[in-house]
């Protein structure tokens, strides 16, 4: 499954790059993510209950790992997550070009495999599931790099 | 009595089917009983580091866990079923499966571990216990991928992922091609799906160890052979393990898969624990978990002279074996066969390669690689037509083998090790029938044209096959008349709807003059028959019906014999009806009924004859040189929705040649579920495996099956061309109807497309029309 | 197939069953007809703790004509819509559709409220009660809402419900005399879930122009869509073969975002919505009363 698109968030880009490395932001903003916590330098592991409709049984652990880093123009992603419906693995690709505004301008692309359990019988709706909850998790964000960017405009203020 | 071979008797197991008192695998329940559920690979490819069951072993309910490691010795390959026929210059790497996982999995849904358990609910809680850790590789599934010498490699003794090359030659074809006015070159793509039997795969084992027995139910098409590989691989002796195949329903062939890991580990484990165990598979394991058939890919070329001779076929093809191969080479052996069909091939070089993938186990699944080679064959026929400008029917008339040209020998080898020659057959005239019953000329010259004009897409599709059928090696049948007058009849082949129940009935019905009603048949019983094979090939009826005749005139010929002494005159002078012997011409004689003759010749005190056998009992065996050559035509005429593209089928058609009718309302039931079978393998069956190996479809949501109203009442004619080979003129006809299928469905739809398309692949559907008509393939699609 | 282990509970009454699923919020499914709940636990892919069972909750079948329109209970079964000469009468949309839900076995256990809640994007109901404008009760041990079907569904598989509600009614309001409509959907065999689908109503003037249009799509989004382009293309139009090609056109290359499946891609869903919307529109003008 290839997974492709773009979303602009409000703000610097600089905001953008620390925002997408701190896990508990990431946690945060990832659909059922109970927990993300960096095991090491540029790895991330967690756990993922992922719900949708009557698929409530989706828990996966997950494995992050960045390589490929050209701060703060892009990186790339390893993505592990297995559990006992199947499993998801790939990796994504990310850029982010800063635009008037200021604006920063994500692009994504990641492929991904799925499979297991809910590859056999979930092939109908796992395309876009996964779309959908890319779409939460970059609006999550956009809305977690609100506060951030408000708090640093009080505390600078102040 | 007038013969009931050849009539419409009503089966005689229907009554038990029909009001739920008929047993099937699942119905066996036992004392002490315990479930399993198995762990299976979630990965096409990767190698097994570690299986961890302790959590899984200390779940309550959970009463054993078994990994490879705890099999010990027990744990092998499995024994090559099928082994090469003797091709010169074949080249075959047998690499059968395991019960469980070891080193590598191969497949998404080989078994990993196996959790025994007091009921499948907690079997299945349990399977999330388990912490399997496999370091996937990168799969392959695409066949011609597979060859690149980059390749991830499925079995890493070998050097590459090739199972085997077979190539077979006869004629000069270069020669051929050379003299050619036309030579029609094309790349053709058939895929194929799961059987999915109505009745999914189930084993009960139960050892006793008390009576040091081993008991089995298995809902395999071959008995025998499975009990008497379970015997040796358990270390006992045959007659120590007794396998039943009950009622069955639906084999299709990949019941005739044996010593799969779970019919390996059911019975193991029962003696382990001293407990029956039972294994259920349920829908969705039967996706991975039973065998299937996958695709081939052809390079084919025909050339032929300007009026539409052929001269000469040459086809390359490669054929998905899947992860393992234990079934040998009998599907591609067959593509390469039927391929010739009932045409007169001068020239002939067919080469094949098998092939390894990622995939589950590919084995025969019915018509087992024949609708293959008939695919390629008419399609190349069709566009040959198409561009000398001959109708369609008329060029497969001038290339049929005559009628007087039997038994005719294509000098390449079959699969039955002999080479193939057709016993029998007579071809021309079953063509002309069904173009006439399906009307081709009226609808191309008037019918087409005129719904054309008003906008509609029909099309029409008119094809041949030819069979091999009722192969050896042999069957045999026991035939006993109790002293309750019932004739009991025994016979190693299993039944799996095919009706034999009834079918053997009248055979023995017929040679002993008794009642249809009143003979019993039990097949699929080790303990009341050992010797034989099984059901596959189109065989059953044939080979083990002959075995029964046989068996039957032997004890009549006893009843005579014991009743002449018993009534003091000849033999001759009497006659046997209603299951009574009587003095020929004594009206008023009522006859010494058969059972009391029994009883007579099985006396409890007193000397017998020597020589005499005791009671009224005969076992006879029969075993062809060759098979029986069966054929037929399959006609349809198809309707494709502008809008939607939707297909419709308006009329279906098949004349076929199966010789003699046993009973002719079995037969309608074979090739009315054959051309389901077939229109399901043409326009809705398809299993869709992404490039790492995963089935997208595994349930029946999305594998989708054609129901009753996609499939039209098939209007069938019966040609009876006897066989030669067996004193009942019989052929086989269990495949006949999907057979075809694909073939005629792709020449009515491009048909019906008014030339838009060239077809060259199966199956189809709507959304596949769309991409084609709309040039959208996806990449990864074939051809 | 076997589902994971769950507590079960028998509610005698809906008050005894909002209890529940209070108690149990998040934890908790409701059982009604269960047909597509019940498959999706047996694959395990859900794995409710708590299964709340509706079946024997009196008062939730109703089927009453009234002064607002139709009062259809929650747990009115499939077959009885389908067979209600009271549905076919005031609610024709409805009655068409029902057909082509699954088969007639799964009607006579499948329930009105457990299809909205459940919202498959593939689904007949949802599309159908947006299009006629339906307005959902909703009930917890917090209190009763009404939600347009508009506002019910939120996204894929996802409703405007929270963990401890449950849809108790569904009104279909009195649609305006004279208004046609016209269902269709496009299915592999019958009874599958449709590759796509359309649900419309309209409403001719006078002069026999389209005065209002609902036309619901399904299974060529996340969640049932109002083809707002084509209703727009069509507004004060007369229905001419030529404006409801266009209003065709524009559903399907503005209105429906379809996902590419095993059984139909994108593209042909596209086509698929051109082919339904046009042949919907034109069945709906025929069916309609200008000047209503």
């Amino acid at each position: 499954m290839t997974l492709a698109g773009a979303f602009v968030f409000r703000g610097p880009r600089a905001a953008v790059w620390e925002l997408l490395h701190d896990p508990d932001v990431l946690a945060a903003a990832m659909p059922g993510a109970r927990q993300l916590v960096r095991t090491a330098d540029g790895r991330y592991e967690g756990v993922m209950k992922v719900g949708l409709g009557p698929v409530t049984a989706a828990e996966f652990t997950l494995v992050v790992t960045l390589i490929d880093e050209v701060p703060p123009d892009r990186f790339t992603m390893a993505i592990d997550s297995q559990g006992t419906l199947g499993f998801t693995r790939g990796s994504a690709r990310v850029a982010l070009a800063e635009t008037d505004g200021p604006a920063t301008t994500m692009t994504y692309t990641a492929d991904l495999q799925v499979g297991g359990r809910i590859a056999s019988v979930g092939q109908r709706v796992v395309e876009s599931a996964a779309k959908a909850m890319t779409a939460k998790g970059l609006e999550a964000l956009q809305r977690a790099l609100d506060d951030r960017l408000a708090r640093a405009r009080e505390g600078a203020g102040s | 009595m007038p013969p009931t071979v050849g009539k419409r008797v009503p089966r005689n197991e229907d009554r038990r089917l029909l009001t739920g008192r008929a047993l099937f695998v699942d119905d066996v329940r036992l004392p002490g009983m315990l479930h399993v559920a198995f762990v299976r690979s979630d990965h096409a490819h990767g190698r097994l580091r570690s299986v961890d069951v302790a959590a899984a072993r200390a779940r309550p309910g959970v009463v054993a866990v078994y990994t490879a490691a705890d099999l010990g010795g027990y744990w092998q390959h499995a024994p090559l079923l099928v082994p090469p026929p003797p091709v010169p210059g074949l080249v075959f790497h047998a690499c059968t499966q395991v019960p469980l996982a070891r080193d590598k999995v191969r497949y998404v849904g080989e078994p990993i571990a196996m959790v025994v358990a007091e009921s499948r609910y907690v079997a299945e809680d349990a399977l999330a216990d388990v912490r399997v850790h496999i370091d996937p590789l990168e799969a392959v599934v695409d066949l011609e991928r597979a060859l690149e010498p980059a390749a991830p490699r499925l079995h890493e003794h070998l050097d590459s992922n090739v199972a085997a090359t077979v190539h077979q030659q006869t004629g000069d074809y270069l020669a051929a091609r050379a003299a050619a006015d036309l030579v029609v070159t094309r790349r053709f793509w058939y895929d194929r799906g799961v059987s999915a039997a109505i009745e999914n795969r189930a084993v009960v084992a139960s050892w006793d160890p008390r009576a040091e027995h081993m008991t089995i139910w298995d809902t395999t098409q071959a008995p025998i052979p499975i009990r008497n590989g379970l015997a040796r691989l358990l270390g006992l002796a045959e007659s120590q393990v007794q396998v039943i195949a009950p009622f069955v329903g639906g084999g299709f062939g990949p019941k005739i898969m044996m010593f799969y890991p779970e019919e390996l580990l059911v019975p193991w484990a029962s003696r382990q624990l001293g407990r029956p165990v039972k294994w259920t598979e349920d829908r969705h394991e039967n996706f991975v978990a039973t065998t299937q058939e996958r695709g081939q890919l052809h390079d084919a070329e025909m050339a032929l002279a300007r009026d539409g001779r052929i001269l000469g076929v040459k086809d390359v093809f490669l054929h998905d074996t899947g992860a393992y191969d234990p079934y040998g080479l009998t599907i591609p052996i067959n593509s390469q066969c039927t391929l010739l069909g009932v045409y007169k091939v001068p020239a002939y070089d067919s080469a094949f390669t098998a092939v390894f993938t990622n995939k589950p186990i590919v084995t025969p699944v019915r018509g087992a690689g024949r609708q293959h080679g008939v695919f390629v064959m008419e399609r190349l026929l069709d566009i040959a037509a198409r561009e000398l400008g001959i109708d369609r029917v008329d060029i497969r008339r001038r290339n049929l083998i005559p009628p007087d040209a039997f038994p005719y020998d294509h000098g390449i080898i079959f699969q039955d090790f002999t080479s193939l020659t057709y016993d029998s057959g007579d071809y021309r005239p079953a063509l002309d029938q069904a173009a006439e019953l399906i009307g081709y000329e009226r609808f191309v010259r008037d019918e087409q044209p005129r719904l054309r004009a008003e906008g509609r897409q029909v099309g029409i599709g008119i094809v041949n096959y030819v069979e091999g059928t009722g192969i050896g090696p042999y069957e045999g049948a026991r035939v006993t008349v109790e002293p309750s007058g019932l004739v009991r009849v025994a016979t190693g082949v299993g039944t799996q709807g095919q009706g034999h129940f009834t079918a053997f009935a009248q055979i023995v019905a017929d040679a002993l003059a008794v009642d249809v009603a009143a003979v019993r048949v039990v097949t699929g019983d080790t303990r009341e028959f050992h010797w034989g094979t099984g059901t596959f090939a189109s065989r059953g009826a044939v080979v083990a019906g002959t075995a029964c005749r046989a068996a039957a005139l032997t004890v009549r010929q006893k009843i005579l014999d014991v009743a002449a002494r018993r009534l003091g005159v000849e033999p001759e002078r009497l006659e046997l009806a209603h299951g009574r012997v009587r003095v020929r011409d004594h009206a008023d004689d009522p006859g010494v009924p058969y059972g009391e003759l029994a009883a007579h010749a099985n006396p409890l005190r007193g000397a017998v004859t020597s020589g005499v056998e005791p009671g009224l009992e005969a076992t006879a065996y029969f075993g062809p040189d060759r098979g029986s050559t069966a054929n037929g035509v399959h006609a349809m005429i198809v309707e494709i929705d502008r809008d939607t593209l939707l297909a419709r089928i308006t009329r279906y058609v098949v004349v076929h040649d199966c010789g003699h009718l046993i009973n002719p309302a079995i037969v309608e039931g074979q090739i009315q579920g054959g051309v389901a079978h077939g229109i399901g393998n043409a326009f809705y069956e398809q299993l869709v495996f992404d490039e790492q190996g995963q089935l997208k479809n595994g349930s029946l949501m999305d594998y989708l099956l054609p129901v009753a109203t996609d499939v039209p009442d098939v209007e069938m004619v019966h040609r009876q061309t006897p066989a030669p080979g067996n004193p009942g003129g019989l052929k086989g006809v269990g495949e006949a109807g999907c057979i075809a299928t694909g073939a005629a469905f792709a020449q009515a739809v491009e048909d019906a497309l008014g030339g838009r398309l060239e077809i060259r692949e199966i199956p189809l559907s709507p959304n596949r029309l769309f991409e084609l008509l709309h040039d959208t393939a996806s990449p990864g699609d074939p051809a | 197939m076997k589902p994971a282990p769950f507590e079960y509970i028998r509610s005698g009454s809906l008050d005894e069953a909002l209890a529940a699923m209070s108690a149990h919020a998040g934890d908790a499914k409701a059982l009604a007809g269960g047909q597509s709940l019940v498959p999706a636990m047996n694959f395990r892919l859900a794995q409710p703790a708590v299964l709340v069972d509706l079946n024997r909750v009196p008062g939730l079948d109703h089927l009453d004509a009234s002064a607002g329109g139709l009062r259809l209970g929650a747990m009115t079964r499939h077959r009885a819509l389908e067979r209600s000469a009271r549905v076919r009468a005031e609610a024709p949309l409805v009655a068409d559709a029902m057909p082509h839900v699954a088969h007639i076995p799964i009607r006579t256990r499948g329930t009105l409220g457990g299809s909205l809640a459940h919202a498959d994007p593939a689904a007949e109901l949802p599309a159908v009660m947006l299009a006629l404008e339906a307005k959902i009760e909703v009930r917890s041990v917090r209190g009763v809402r009404t939600i347009p079907a508009g506002d019910f569904f939120t996204g894929l598989f996802a409703t405007a419900l929270e963990a401890d509600e449950l849809v108790t009614e569904v009104t279909v309001p009195t649609r305006p005399a004279g208004e046609g409509w016209a269902f269709d959907e496009v299915a592999r065999r019958h009874g599958d879930f449709a590759l796509a689908g359309v649900a419309a109503v309209l409403t001719l003037d006078a002069r026999g122009a389209v005065s209002s249009a609902r036309v619901a799509l399904f299974s060529v989004h996340e969640r049932p869509v109002l083809a707002a382009s084509a209703a727009r293309v069509l507004l004060g139009e007369l229905p001419t073969p030529q404006a409801v090609a266009a209003a065709a056109e524009a559903a399907a290359t503005q209105d429906a975002d379809p996902a590419s499946d095993i059984h139909a891609s994108a593209a042909y869903r596209r086509h698929l919505t051109r082919v339904l919307v046009g042949r919907a529109l034109s069945r709906a003008a025929e069916r309609a009363r200008p000047g209503a």
